[in-house]
């Protein structure tokens, strides 16, 4: 791995600068390090710093642009006859890759020496049994165009991995020599150090926005290429969702709005008023030992990974539902349905609803409290005529975060709510979400050429929207609120 | 204040005396006394639910720790194992599983025989079915680990069958055998025939914790052993990456950041992230990192990115509240005695704060741990039998993680898995309980009132 | 003015409203009030005084039970309201509570409209038959919380809208509505400024011709002002009660004169 090795080189450079620079900056002084303007380290930090940093920043940079350069100049050698048998250029150039890397292999694993491998030809070699035999497997045979190509990638590739291994050697060098020529017995060694500590901060503190920027742009970028096959006012008018991997498909996100939206308004039935009450109940009733022992056994389940809640509807929640209810009151016989998802989704969010409302109810003022206590109102009376009304925008926030959450959770509606889109309202009935359909569209064998694929980018565009839209107001609601109390 | 007297008195609310409620009263507190129930059933509903969700993943779950063996002695029979005779490890590794399951079918006749057992209509390829498939693998590998015992005879305790494991745990009875087609009501007889002679056996069920993936018809063999491999790996990767970038943005957030619009922005967008639907990070895993970066699928090293990315805004916001609550006149101590601000925090205040950005580190890795929907996106869904190697390369191998082992259980036809699946949730929620403790012991510990 | 009072508080001899003997609190293991005793009558403005943390405080909030809502809180001994003691287990708090208004030290109007925050306490107490009923309520203890003429044209805004004294003044009024027969005041003026200072202490005046009014002071001058008999508490000791008069002019007690000329406190 000429990368790792690169990488281990830069770092023992970096080693011996910090050695160099700590050397030369107590030598400029006669070994006396109170002369110095900084302690002695910092020079030897900044020498390291100044060899590391910009090389390695280098590297990554190029290891981004390489990619993308060999790209464009292979692509330009495979005629427009080969990607139509090909049935695409990606999925061409994937093949490629794969013949390379074969290529590579083969000559890995000692099959055959180097100039062998860069002599072959399609004709007279069977590249395919050839790469088969050191375990790259390929779909077809290897066309003589897409070999060339994948010589030709190979020899560009190794080109620019030497120049790169150079350049980011040399950059190195470079920044070793001129800390260590500034490293003098007046130079700041500290302020620079630190000025590069603090750049890597901003840097870090920046994830953040790269990776939102991330998530729009990866998502935009695909919904581009969605809608430029399928119609956007089908996709988001269409009442039918029918994916056909032949063709013709239906992709009418409709249904699974629906179907998102029914389960989480069940779910917001069962957690509100019980997370609501339960909230209540802690902060103004329950005495000091109820809530040592039930606020922490109520927060566990929030700690329960969704996967969990998924098994419990699949095994006990569904059977359950369908036993009882769905087939005596003949509304249905499946187990996974829009209830038995909304249900467990319901569990789920209690911890979240109280946890949010009691931070809230508590925020209301003590006063308040006392005022109405005082006029002889029953605690009830206070709690719903007062507090409540007090508390009420917090609380329209906390259901708002309640319900970004449901409509985009995904593995309790995956075990819990069926596969089926339609748009009904028998809560007893299987229907589909937006988030299964992401799933469903994007495990197994994916093409990322097909608006079959590619609908799963737009419904996670548009998944991210709303929740995006709905945290975003409830987090203005709330902060709004508790600056009225502060 | 002009007149305070020209309208009556109306009369006072409670004339009478305070010793005798009046209706209104009682009424008022009736409905005060329905309040304070709807509350309490609203508290006991929700701890109600916590016990039926653990009761049954529980119920469940808890047998697959246990499994059904059968203790065979099984007879390495040279002609059939090593041909030449020469203990050559190439030759005999050329025996395939199937050279293997006949020597299973004479040791399973040769117990029925040894037992006296007589069942009527128990052909012998029936006998031979109570022992699982993956049965010959185990005999292989152990004869290829110790050649030199070929030709002697050996007991071994052999996975019995998923059906006749389901015999014993319940789940599968005389009844439910007769429309079976894997299982017959005579397979049943002799596993309690062999049973009541000791022979089939049920013990602790260490394979389930070690052992790969197997293929959907053979349960009993199924283990864990890469999914715990690949969650482990991914923690690593969580670890040494959110860490260290977690604390350095929220050092930088805290002590050193103005405040003007662009940290506004970074802010907003931490809490924003936060709440952002798990799935939507898998696309994200999927698009830059496997199809742009090119990062191999199922890897773990794809899984620690994606929830790295993931586990940030909550690492961020604990280690803020800590860096928070380490009080002012530390900082100005420290500046007092000519440190540079960079010195005061990394001198003084992050080692003050330490104990708090480890709880909350702690809890987000047990957040990523149990996370499943944007692992399904990036591959790791893939049926994976060979295990990853050592890190680092190990990273790039494919590998299963816990809750998406789950997730690929629950997926299978056999009922028997969804024991597995349940048991694999104890593990999670095991490797769970054990971290929130940890990090409720580093709390209690450390805690520092100021 | 203040020798007119003088010379009408010689000739009232008032009956008791509340009388407390023995009484005893404890916050916890802390013996917050020790051995209270005090007669307090109708129809007269009581004021208690002492230096923070003394219990007059906590002493008031005994009158009408708004200890209850702190769990540690323990009373002992006898507080009798129209000689019926109101820690008897029959006693319901909120029919005492109705009885006994109380008004708090920062004013605390319901986030409600104004007419709201009068018409709440009738409300919930079922005094008003109707509408009308309840618009004759509300404009009548507005009048008595002598905010009326600044508030009739906005009752439908929010009380949270209004001045600190004017919200304070709302409190009152909001405490008056339920018909009340005793007003606790706990440090009603502590967040005001001056001007309203003088208002409010103008309508505890004028209040004290139909309740019997408590008010907890830190103002020994807002005490001499508008109270006819005084308690000094000092370390939750019921130190001398009698007439303010005599309290500020001829203290008995050595404490109470070192607390009145500054010493201590």
């Amino acid at each position: 791995m000429p990368v790792l090795w690169i990488i281990l080189t830069m770092i023992a450079l970096g080693v011996v600068g910090f050695l160099v620079g700590r050397k030369r900056a107590m030598s400029s002084v006669d070994g006396d390090p109170r002369h110095l303007h900084s302690l002695p380290n910092y020079y030897g930090v900044n020498v390291a710093m100044m060899t590391m940093v910009p090389s390695l920043l280098l590297l990554l940079l190029w290891m981004l642009v390489q990619p993308m350069v060999i790209e464009r100049q292979i692509s330009g050698m495979i005629s427009d006859s080969a990607v139509e048998q090909g049935a695409n250029l990606s999925l061409v150039m994937t093949d490629v890759r794969r013949v390379a890397n074969g290529l590579d292999e083969v000559v890995a694993q000692g099959v055959m020496t180097r100039p062998e491998a860069r002599e072959i030809n399609a004709e007279a070699t069977n590249v395919r049994e050839l790469l088969g035999s050191v375990g790259v497997a390929l779909g077809s045979d290897v066309r003589p165009e897409v070999l060339q190509a994948a010589q030709r990638y190979r020899g560009l590739k190794g080109k620019l991995s030497v120049m790169m291994a150079v350049a980011v050697i040399g950059l190195g060098l470079v920044g070793f020599a001129y800390a260590t020529y500034r490293t003098t017995k007046d130079f700041r060694a500290r302020n620079i150090v630190e000025a590069g500590m603090k750049a890597l901060l901003i840097l870090a503190s920046t994830i953040a926005i790269l990776t939102t920027l991330g998530i729009v742009f990866s998502m935009l970028f695909e919904t581009r290429n969605f809608f430029s096959q399928y119609s956007w006012t089908e996709f988001f008018f269409g009442f039918v969702w029918s994916p056909n991997f032949r063709g013709g498909s239906e992709l009418g996100i409709l249904p699974l709005l629906w179907g998102t939206l029914y389960i989480s308004f069940i779910a917001l039935l069962f957690a509100v008023p019980i997370g609501l009450f339960a909230a209540i109940y802690m902060s103004e009733y329950a005495g000091p030992k109820m809530r040592a022992i039930a606020k922490p056994l109520i927060e566990i389940l929030a700690g329960i990974p969704t996967i969990v809640y998924g098994l419990f509807a699949l095994i006990t929640v569904g059977p359950m539902l369908r036993d009882y209810f769905a087939q005596p009151l003949g509304l249905g016989e499946s187990s996974a349905s829009v209830a038995t998802a909304g249900i467990v989704m319901g569990i789920m969010l209690i911890p979240f609803v109280s946890s949010l409302s009691d931070d809230i109810i508590n925020a209301v003022p003590q006063t308040m409290r006392d005022g109405s206590l005082g006029l002889g109102a029953t605690k009830s009376e206070t709690i719903r005529q007062v507090v409540i009304p007090a508390a009420l925008p917090g609380i329209v926030g906390a259901i708002l975060l309640a319900a970004s959450r449901a409509i985009g959770e995904t593995m309790i509606v995956v075990l819990g709510a069926g596969a089926a889109a339609r748009m009904s309202l028998n809560p007893f009935e299987a229907m589909t979400t937006v988030t299964v359909k992401i799933v469903s569209q994007l495990t197994g064998d994916t093409d990322f050429a097909s608006p079959e694929t590619l609908v799963a980018f737009a419904l996670g565009l548009t998944l991210f929207v709303i929740t995006l839209g709905l945290n975003v107001f409830a987090l203005f609601i709330v902060r709004k609120y508790r600056e009225q109390y502060e | 204040m002009t007149d305070a007297t020209a309208n009556p008195t109306p009369p006072s609310a409670h004339s009478g005396s305070l010793l005798v409620q009046d209706k209104l009263t009682k009424k008022r507190n009736a409905a005060e006394a329905r309040f304070k129930l709807y509350g309490l059933t609203a508290v006991s509903l929700g701890i109600l639910a916590l016990v039926l969700l653990l009761a049954s993943i529980l119920s469940n779950g808890l047998s697959s720790f246990q499994q059904t063996f059968v203790s065979l002695d099984v007879e390495l029979v040279e002609a059939k194992l090593d041909k030449n005779g020469n203990r050559n490890i190439d030759d005999i590794k050329k025996v395939s599983t199937f050279g293997y399951a006949p020597l299973i079918k004479a040791a399973v006749e040769k117990a029925i025989a040894d037992g006296g057992i007589e069942i009527e209509g128990l052909t012998a390829k029936d006998a031979a079915g109570i022992v699982s498939k993956d049965a010959p693998a185990q005999l292989r590998n152990y004869v290829i680990a110790n050649p030199e015992k070929i030709g002697t005879t050996i007991n071994f305790n052999l996975l019995a069958n998923g059906r006749i494991d389901g015999y014993q745990k319940g789940r599968v009875t005389k009844e439910s055998a007769e429309l079976d087609s894997n299982v017959s009501p005579e397979q049943l007889m002799l596993a309690d025939a062999l049973k009541e002679n000791g022979t089939l056996v049920k013990r602790f069920n260490w394979g389930f914790i070690t052992r790969p993936d197997a293929s959907e018809n053979r349960p009993e063999a199924a283990g864990l052993g890469v999914a715990i491999l690949g969650s482990l790996y991914m923690m690593m990767v969580v670890l040494v990456l959110a860490l260290p970038i977690g604390v350095a943005a929220s050092i930088y957030l805290e002590e050193f950041a103005p405040k003007n619009r662009w940290t506004d922005l970074i802010e907003v967008n931490i809490s924003n992230l936060a709440a952002v639907p798990s799935i939507v990070f898998g696309i994200l895993g999927l698009a830059i990192f496997i199809n742009f970066a090119g990062l191999p699928q199922s890897a773990p090293i794809v899984g620690g990115l994606v929830l790295t990315l993931m586990t940030l805004p909550t690492i961020i916001i604990a280690t803020r509240a800590s860096l928070k609550s380490v009080p002012p006149s530390i900082r100005d101590a420290a500046l007092g005695v000519g440190a540079s601000k960079m010195q005061s925090v990394l001198h003084h205040v992050l080692p003050l704060a330490a104990p708090g950005i480890l709880t909350g580190t702690i809890i987000g890795l047990a957040q990523a741990l149990g996370e499943t929907a944007p692992l399904l996106l990036i591959g790791m869904v893939a049926f994976v039998r060979e295990y990853p190697s050592a890190p680092p390369e190990g990273f790039f191998d494919p590998a299963s993680a816990l809750p998406v082992q789950v997730y690929n259980w629950t997926q299978r036809a056999d009922p028997a898995f969804v024991e597995r699946a349940s048991g694999a949730i104890i593990v999670l929620l095991i490797f769970l309980v054990f971290m929130n403790a940890v990090a409720i012991m580093l709390r209690r510990r450390f805690e520092r009132r100021w | 003015m203040n020798d007119m009072r003088m010379v009408e508080r010689e000739v009232d001899t008032k009956e008791v409203k509340i009388s407390a003997r023995d009484c005893q609190v404890y916050y916890g293991d802390n013996h917050a009030i020790k051995d209270v005793n005090v007669d307090i009558e109708d129809k007269t403005v009581t004021a208690f005084i002492g230096p923070s943390g003394c219990g007059k405080s906590t002493f008031l909030r005994c009158l009408n039970r708004m200890n209850d809502t702190i769990d540690i809180c323990r009373v002992e001994g006898q507080i009798k309201l129209d000689g019926e003691d109101i820690y008897d287990p029959a006693v319901d708090p909120v029919q005492l509570r109705a009885k006994v208004g109380m008004v708090f030290q920062k004013p605390n109007p319901f986030p409600k409209s104004i007419y709201d925050n009068i018409a709440y306490g009738p409300r919930i107490h079922g005094l008003a038959k109707n509408k009308a009923d309840l618009d004759v309520i509300v404009e009548k203890s507005l009048r008595r919380g002598a905010i009326w003429d600044e508030v009739k044209d906005r009752l439908d805004k929010p009380g949270t809208g209004l001045s600190g004294g004017q919200q304070q003044r709302l409190c009152i009024a909001r405490a008056v509505a339920t018909e009340p027969e005793v007003l606790l005041m706990d440090e009603p003026c502590s967040a005001l400024d001056p001007i309203a200072t003088a208002q409010v202490e103008e309508l505890i005046d004028e209040l004290r011709g139909r309740y019997s009014v408590v008010i907890v002071t830190h103002s020994m001058q807002q005490a001499a002002r508008v109270s006819q008999k005084t308690a000094f508490f000092h370390l939750g000791n019921l130190v001398e009660f009698g007439e303010t008069g005599q309290i500020f002019t001829n203290p008995q007690d050595p404490r109470t004169e070192s607390y009145i000329t500054g010493r201590i406190g």
